[in-house]
């Protein structure tokens, strides 16, 4: 089957000419809160949550994603990929200038992909793992050399996930230590300022931005507030615009939805994918024996988790891959061997099969917030209710990431992933045996290691029909069903809570990680 | 020999002494960090999102957290002694630079608290210490005692309801209106800083503002029962001339050197209450330092600290001895 | 006079006595009238009080206060107990040494003293919970050691003085050694300051659990009001009752506990005895 994708420059026109009509409203700061603090703006080498809320702003990627998570232009004006999967070619804008001046060129992409992303980005190995060379025939255009089809690929070339890098600044440096990382220098619609140490970050509008009459805004400042509370008062009062991923606690997004000044959303998360789950130690008991581990997914209500510790937002989980994977035809809702409710005598039941009645268990939590701690309490108390004693443990993120995924020191612990645009971004990093990465975080701590599976994850990683590949995971949905190495608990919606005079800052799929160059305020 | 001269050899003599301290605040927290779980490295993977083996092995050689602690410690030392406070690993910022970032947020906040709390405490003290036993005293003392027993956080949460989102006098967090971008010595600006500085102040010296009333409510009921306010009162002198002129200058004696150890104390910053208005402080730098296994952060934090407390208490114990000339240095 | 009828002339003392008692005995009988594990999720989330048979509200959870209240008095006070006879007992030591010796002793004693000192007590206290993990043997450690150098100063300085004065002298002469006089003779003539101090302590090392909790450095499985306020914090503005119930615990707590130390004081100090 011949795969051929052209974008036409049609779309960029048609933001242009939009662009042009809605010139009165120009203009005006936005303040975004950032929490925490992120350590650098260095979007190559760290996917940061508070990074990717700053960085897009300033770096771009090859393509952006729309609301249907369709690409559509960006740094490359067209795509084309050859009949086979294996060349992808990439023709590039004209024009584009970095923030200091220096032309945006095809030697920059090699550079980045090549050089930055595929060695230290914590995905772009992953992502660009197919990636054997780039030749840069001329200054506009890119061509990728693969070594098998990589589909998946084009999902993350985003400013957010793949963001083109300055090679002028970076070449020769050390990337970790260079100075742009804290002085970024991209070719997005914001340019950075100034960073006041735990106060703001300030980004001005870029005056030489490509897209013509953009960007609306004049400057974005990203805050930090530390406590919760404040950053909704914060909201409240005015004094920021803009929160995105759990800026604002669920909590009080309900409240500040009957606000007239203010709007919710949970849109611009669907690239992300959240999923809020359990991994268990598969390598001892008591959860090496999968009736044990399928008795504590069984005991759980996890709507209650969703009403009354998330306030609503979330969807029980189906499977192991998320329904929003149902859009590309990846979901099965029928291998769905998941618990509807909780069925807490069937729990029991499965238990004394496995001889496994009166036990004691350590349950750590992960260590990003209080929701995650009452979800604990949650659990401890409907664990009890099967006859499993659980204590909670909640430590600070160095030991606890040290203890899940270098010391594997652990019975269960409660987790949440990203399960990305596509499960082989997201997915195949639990469950994969060569995902079994002592030291590497955010992978397969359960150590669960089945052939089948992985021959099938292989597979799917490959496979360009769209059919074929429903159905590769659909035998993938079913075995970790039965198996649960994993037990997840539910769809995480995260929210966007903002001003409601602020527009279009949610035109991309990426949402909160979007460029924000279209987005202006209308008052 | 002279006074002067005494003075700087009892100063000199001072800072002598204090060195063994800081510097045995540094080993110890050296080595108690260590013996936290996890190291800058984690956390800088953890929050990439995930990393190699490899990639975290070669950050921590670029950090030296490869070396054997006795090796780092003393390398650690060396750097200090030759007055450079190291890299931070988190900022990839000199930590000096860093900290002096926040050593001004944190003087006006502290400095300012402290001048609230001990004038009030000053005047409520000396209220309740001449209405000896009467419900005034009563009323005081209970005041500063709810004040003092209210936990910080929501003192400050409940001060962010009233006075920022119902009453609107004054914003919501932060040190400065990010919207505005003013010079920082325009007259504009420096309004601006203090807007935001009341609320914060004013909650932190309600929790102190306990201790200063009562100081000084003692230290005037002490000062009332000593042998010289009988002479005075047989020489005929006024009940308020006694108390406002004799007792009142002994009684602040305490107050004051409390007030100095305070400022020394509090230059570590108050964590609570820079967290709920996200002031940019001392205290919210360590504590993200520390977990973030910041080491050179956190240590240079706790050093330069621990200088400014030695510093603060010498010069406390020179004003003390220019109030009460009874009290020689040296 | 004896000790009871001059702390009797203290009428706030004698309140904050009963209320204390009162404390102490709503954390003896939590179990006879809250049998229930207070982490149980027993009614509907979020009831105000006097809704749903809750006396003081439910949390999100659907958590009964009113239980946490009792439950947690029993953890807050053991807390502050703890942790005071660990900085007391240690301080004690330290300073009497040091007080009784002079000297080389002395000058070291006093500069760890000093050294504790120096670093910001609050984020020190922080550190150590953080690396010895959250448990309440973790925070009790940590409150006693920030605590302990104020207690060492304190006991210094009566050792100081004390050992100066005749009686000391004469068991000096007598021959008896130096653990009798310290034991025997001095440490009971300066028991009184380091009670009221002691009794001070134990509402600050309150205050700090609540605001270590408030962190989020509280022990996960037990019940506390410092546990119950950082769980209740985020609630705040939708159900005011969920953290504000604790904190008046707390706040009533140290209240009662500072005007019974304020008693001591009183009825401990010769000198304020003398006058008023």
């Amino acid at each position: 089957m011949k795969i051929t994708k052209w974008i036409s420059g049609a779309l960029t026109a048609v933001t242009m000419v939009a662009a042009a009509t809605a010139a009165r409203a120009e203009g005006g700061t936005l303040v975004m809160l950032v929490q925490p603090e992120p350590p650098s703006l260095a979007s190559y080498l760290s996917t940061s949550g508070p990074i990717g809320l700053m960085a897009p702003k300033i770096y771009e990627g090859l393509l952006d994603y729309d609301k249907d998570l369709q690409a559509v232009p960006s740094l490359a004006k067209s795509y084309k990929v050859s009949a086979d999967g294996k060349t992808v070619t990439f023709n590039l804008q004209k024009g584009v200038k970095w923030h200091d001046g220096e032309p945006f060129t095809s030697a920059d992409v090699q550079f980045t992909v090549m050089e930055v992303l595929s060695k230290i980005h914590p995905r772009g190995p992953n992502s660009f793992r197919e990636v054997e060379s780039i030749d840069t025939p001329d200054e506009h255009t890119a061509i990728f050399n693969l070594k098998n089809p990589a589909p998946y690929m084009l999902r993350a070339l985003s400013g957010y996930e793949s963001p083109m890098a300055p090679k002028h600044l970076l070449e020769g440096e050390d990337y970790r230590s260079a100075p742009l990382g804290n002085k970024p220098v991209g070719t997005g619609p914001f340019k950075f300022v100034e960073w006041k140490k735990g106060q703001y970050i300030r980004l001005d509008k870029n005056e030489d931005y490509w897209k013509e009459g953009l960007p609306k805004l004049d400057r974005i400042v990203g805050r930090f507030i530390p406590d919760a509370s404040t950053r909704t008062a914060a909201m409240e009062n005015g004094e920021v615009h803009y929160g995105a991923y759990g800026a604002i606690p669920n909590i009080d997004a309900v409240r500040l939805r009957e606000m007239d000044s203010i709007g919710v959303t949970t849109d611009g998360y669907g690239m992300i994918n959240p999923m809020a789950l359990i991994e268990f130690d598969t390598t001892e008991p008591p959860f090496d024996d999968p009736k044990v581990r399928k008795a504590v997914s069984m005991a759980l209500d996890r709507q209650f988790l969703i009403d009354n510790i998330w306030f609503g937002y979330g969807q029980p989980a189906t499977s192991a891959l998320s329904s929003n994977f149902g859009a590309t035809g990846l979901h099965d809702a029928e291998a769905a061997n998941y618990p509807s409710g909780p069925n807490v005598d069937e729990a029991k039941k499965l238990l004394k099969e496995a001889g496994a009645e009166d036990i004691s268990i350590t349950l750590d939590l992960i260590p990003y917030g209080e929701d995650w701690r009452r979800a604990g309490e949650y659990m401890k108390q409907a664990l009890g209710d099967i006859g499993i004693k659980a204590d909670l443990r909640y430590e600070d993120v160095p030991t606890w990431l040290k203890r899940i995924y270098a010391d594997y020191d652990f019975d269960m612990n409660v987790n949440y992933f990203y399960q990305l645009p596509d499960p082989v971004l997201g997915v195949h990093r639990h469950y994969g045996t060569d995902q079994i990465r002592q030291g590497t975080h955010f992978v397969n701590s359960s150590r669960y290691s089945n052939p089948d599976l992985d021959a099938l994850l292989v597979k799917g990683a490959q496979e360009p029909d769209a059919e074929k590949r429903a159905a590769i995971y659909s035998d993938v949905q079913k075995i970790l069903g039965d198996d649960k190495p994993v037990a997840n608990l539910f769809e995480m919606n995260f929210l966007t809570v903002y001003d409601s005079s602020l527009k279009d800052h949610d035109t991309s799929a990426l949402g909160a990680y979007g460029s924000f160059s279209e987005a202006y305020f209308d008052k | 020999m002279s006074r002067t001269a005494r003075r700087l050899r009892y100063v000199l003599k001072r800072l002598l002494q204090a060195l063994p301290i800081v510097l045995a605040i540094v080993v110890v927290n050296f080595f108690l960090l260590h013996m936290a779980e996890g190291d800058a490295v984690d956390v800088l993977a953890g929050e990439a999102g995930s990393a190699t083996p490899e990639y975290m092995a070669e950050l921590r050689a670029k950090f030296g957290l490869d070396q054997p602690l006795p090796v780092q410690l003393l390398v650690y030392l060396k750097n200090v002694f030759s007055f450079d406070l190291g890299y931070s690993f988190r900022h990839e910022m000199p930590v000096l630079d860093l900290v002096l970032d926040r050593f001004v947020p944190t003087l006006l906040l502290m400095v300012s608290t402290i001048l609230l709390a001990v004038g009030f405490g000053i005047v409520l003290g000396l209220l309740a210490a001449t209405g000896l036993n009467t419900w005034r005293d009563t009323l005081i003392s209970i005041f500063a005692l709810v004040t003092y027993a209210t936990p910080l956080f929501w003192v400050g949460l409940m001060f962010i309801v009233i006075f920022a989102l119902n009453l609107g006098w004054f914003p919501t967090s932060g040190m400065k209106n990010v919207a505005a971008f003013n010079d920082t010595w325009s007259w504009a600006n420096i309004k601006d800083v203090a807007h935001h500085l009341v609320l914060p102040t004013v909650t932190l010296s309600l929790f102190y503002l306990a201790l200063y009333t009562r100081l000084m409510r003692a230290s005037m009921l002490e000062q009332a029962g000593m042998d010289y306010v009988t002479t005075a009162r047989a020489k005929g002198l006024t009940e308020n001339r006694i108390m406002f002129v004799h007792v009142l200058r002994n009684a602040l004696l305490p107050v004051v050197t409390m007030a100095g150890v305070q400022v020394g104390a509090l230059i570590g910053g108050s964590v609570i209450v820079e967290s709920v208005f996200a002031w940019p402080g001392l205290g919210m730098l360590a504590f993200e330092a520390l977990f973030a296994r910041d080491l050179n952060l956190l240590l240079g934090i706790f050093l330069l600290s621990a200088l400014l407390v030695v510093a603060v208490n010498l010069v406390v114990d020179i004003i003390y001895s220019s109030l009460d000339p009874r009290i020689e240095v040296g | 006079m004896t000790f009871w009828s001059l702390f009797k002339r203290n009428r706030s003392a004698v309140l904050g006595l009963v209320i204390l008692l009162a404390i102490v005995f709503m954390a003896a009988t939590a179990q006879l009238f809250f049998p229930e594990d207070p982490f149980r999720l027993i009614g509907k989330p979020m009831s105000s009080p006097g809704e749903n048979g809750f006396l003081l509200g439910s949390d999100s959870l659907g958590r009964d206060v009113a239980s946490g209240i009792a439950h947690g008095a029993k953890t807050s006070l053991l807390i502050g107990l703890m942790a005071t006879v660990v900085a007391v007992g240690f301080g004690t030591i330290m300073g009497g040494l040091a007080g009784y010796y002079g000297g080389r002793i002395d000058d070291l004693l006093m500069r760890v003293t000093e050294m504790f000192q120096t670093i910001p007590s609050f984020i020190f206290a922080i550190l150590l919970v953080a690396i010895m993990k959250p448990s309440i043997e973790s925070i009790v450690i940590a409150i006693a050691v920030v605590s302990w150098p104020a207690v060492a100063r304190l006991v210094r300085g009566e050792f100081l003085s004390l050992k100066t004065r005749e009686f000391v002298q004469a068991c000096h002469t007598v021959g008896m050694s130096d653990i009798r006089i310290i034991l025997g003779e001095i440490l009971p003539n300066c028991l009184s300051p380091i009670i009221v101090i002691g009794s001070l302590m134990v509402a600050t090392a309150i205050l700090i659990e609540s605001g270590l909790a408030f962190l989020g450095l509280g022990d996960p499985n037990i019940m506390s009001w410092g546990f119950q306020i950082g769980a209740g914090r985020t609630l705040l503005r939708s159900a005011w009752w969920v953290c504000t119930f604790p904190g008046i615990a707390i706040l009533v707590t140290v209240l009662a506990i500072n005007l019974v130390g304020e008693g001591l004081n009183d009825a401990l100090n010769p000198r304020l005895r003398e006058r008023t």
